[in-house]
């Protein structure tokens, strides 16, 4: 159940929120869009948690032992808080002034980490670009897109109806939104679930033996690429839509009961080495081969 | 020890909340998934109550008056089964003592989705005999949904709108799924979408409550 368990980052954020003020507590100035430049010394696989309501946070991985955090905040109406506790480096920002407006409590972020370090990500509107981090990530976000670039771990991403594109990744990825868009490509994943009401989802990566794929929406088009030497066992169910089908199959080796209501499509290609499961209430199912 | 049924188990679940795994119960969990759901819900539920402090709360009286009425009338519990949902309200309300007032909200209408779902089962239609509607949570739901538009107040109106507009897509969803539920009660597919968007909606109105909190 989702619930629980954004009650319990929930609790994380406001925890991370009355914590005493950090190493850097912005001064109040009126200067716009300044700039602060924090570096904190790190061990394996660090912890860096960043909330920030407006703007853009962009990570990248590189070679240091150590986080760099550089912020720019539109005006002094918002101050932005980080500390050091550990090996988990916090980052957050907060309005400061309640006569603020949207733009005035705008924080851009642009975050160096190893390459393990696992991040927790909250934005609600802006953005959060992620590139090359290996480590384990949770980012949540309400009108925010996210994009993770050569990441790997255990990725767990959460939209409103912000799009969720996620290039090159690796490991496990879980994926929920209402109206945002998801876009796989070449990914080399063993686990893929991804959920969206009214959102499309494409897939075009590998299908990793043992690996399971399983997408999921209300309406919009759910798009999964293979090529010829791909071998999975397919599940395609629209209860109101249509399900394309290009992919030679066989009977399928597992056994499926075949619903009584909607369109549905079972068979194996190759060997079924895969699980690829695909289910919509009144969207299109697509089942193309690759370019 | 001889098996029991899910009316006899859920009748016993403040028990097992409360720690009490008799073999015969134990054994009924392992085999039904409706229960097991159930269980593994307010498992999580008691968990996540159990990390947070503070604030003094309650789930108002009226949603228990108001949902085992209408649990009733819908022929989803009789009249003599009504004490597991005095159980459950008594444990949720135990478990949600601590929890401060805007995670209630939604650890409260998870617990309602929980048990709805549950109910909803191919394990419990001898409780609901032809139909299952779904009118209970549906005015649970739309209750919260109220209170909680109406409280919300964010600094950013991309946010604000990005949620009202998530909210009406989720509720449309809800409109067509139930339609298909009662156009052919046994489709198992328009069920299970019908209570994920459910689930869904709450989650959402949890989520529009804690940013309120938030910002």
């Amino acid at each position: 159940m989702s619930t629980p368990a954004s009650l319990r980052n929930h609790r994380a954020w406001k925890t991370a929120g009355v914590l005493v003020p950090g190493l850097l507590l912005l001064s109040a100035s009126p200067a716009l869009a300044d700039r602060l430049e924090r570096h904190f010394k790190v061990e394996a696989r660090p912890v860096v948690t960043i909330h920030n309501p407006t703007g853009t946070v962009v990570v990248r991985a590189w070679t240091k032992s150590e986080v760099m955090v550089v912020a720019k905040r539109a005006t002094d109406r918002v101050e932005v808080d980080t500390e050091q506790n550990g090996n988990r480096v916090e980052v957050i920002t907060r309005q400061i002034s309640d006569n603020a407006s949207p733009s005035d409590v705008r924080a851009d972020f642009e975050i160096s980490v190893p390459e393990d370090a696992e991040l927790q990500i909250h934005n609600d509107s802006g953005g959060v670009n992620v590139t090359n981090v290996l480590g384990d990530m949770n980012v949540e976000t309400i009108a925010a897109d996210v994009n993770l670039e050569d990441a790997a771990g255990y990725l767990n991403v959460k939209t409103v109806d912000g799009s969720f594109v996620c290039l090159r990744c690796a490991g496990r990825i879980e994926a929920y939104s209402i109206s945002g868009n998801f876009r796989f490509i070449d990914l080399r994943s063993y686990h893929v679930h991804a959920q969206t009401s009214e959102g499309n989802i494409l897939y075009s990566g590998q299908f990793l033996p043992e690996g399971i794929y399983q997408f999921k929406n209300y309406s919009g088009i759910i798009e999964v690429r293979f090529s010829p030497a791909d071998s999975f066992d397919l599940s395609a169910t629209s209860l109101k839509g249509k399900v394309n089908n290009e992919a030679k199959l066989t009977p399928s080796s597992h056994r499926h009961f075949l619903p009584r209501f909607g369109n549905a499509l079972f068979g194996t290609m190759n060997t079924g080495r895969a699980k690829v499961e695909l289910s919509s209430f009144d969207g299109t199912i697509n089942i193309l081969k690759k370019d | 020890m001889g098996a029991i049924g899910c009316s006899e188990f859920l009748n016993r679940l403040e028990q097992w909340m409360e720690g009490e795994r008799p073999a015969d119960a134990e054994a009924h969990v392992r085999s039904c998934p409706n229960c097991r759901a159930v269980v593994s819900d307010l498992d999580a539920i008691h968990e996540t109550a159990l990390s947070m402090e503070g604030a003094d709360a309650a789930p108002p009286e009226r949603i228990w008056v108001s949902l085992r009425v209408q649990l009733e009338q819908e022929g989803l519990i009789r009249g003599h089964e009504r004490n597991w949902v005095d159980a459950l309200r008594n444990w949720i309300d135990g478990a949600l003592s601590a929890v401060p007032r805007p995670a209630l909200a939604g650890a409260y209408l998870v617990a309602l989705i929980a048990f709805s779902v549950a109910l909803a089962g191919p394990g419990y239609r001898k409780f609901s005999a032809t139909q299952v509607t779904t009118g209970s949570l549906n005015a649970q739901l739309n209750t919260a949904e109220r209170d909680t538009v109406s409280s919300m107040m964010s600094a950013d109106p991309v946010v604000t709108a990005s949620l009202q507009k998530n909210l009406a897509i989720v509720d449309n969803y809800i409109a067509l799924c139930e339609k298909s539920v009662q156009e052919e009660p046994e489709n198992e597919i328009a069920r299970d979408y019908l209570y994920e968007a459910y689930r869904q909606k709450a989650d959402l109105l949890a989520q529009m409550t804690e940013g309120g909190d938030d910002r």
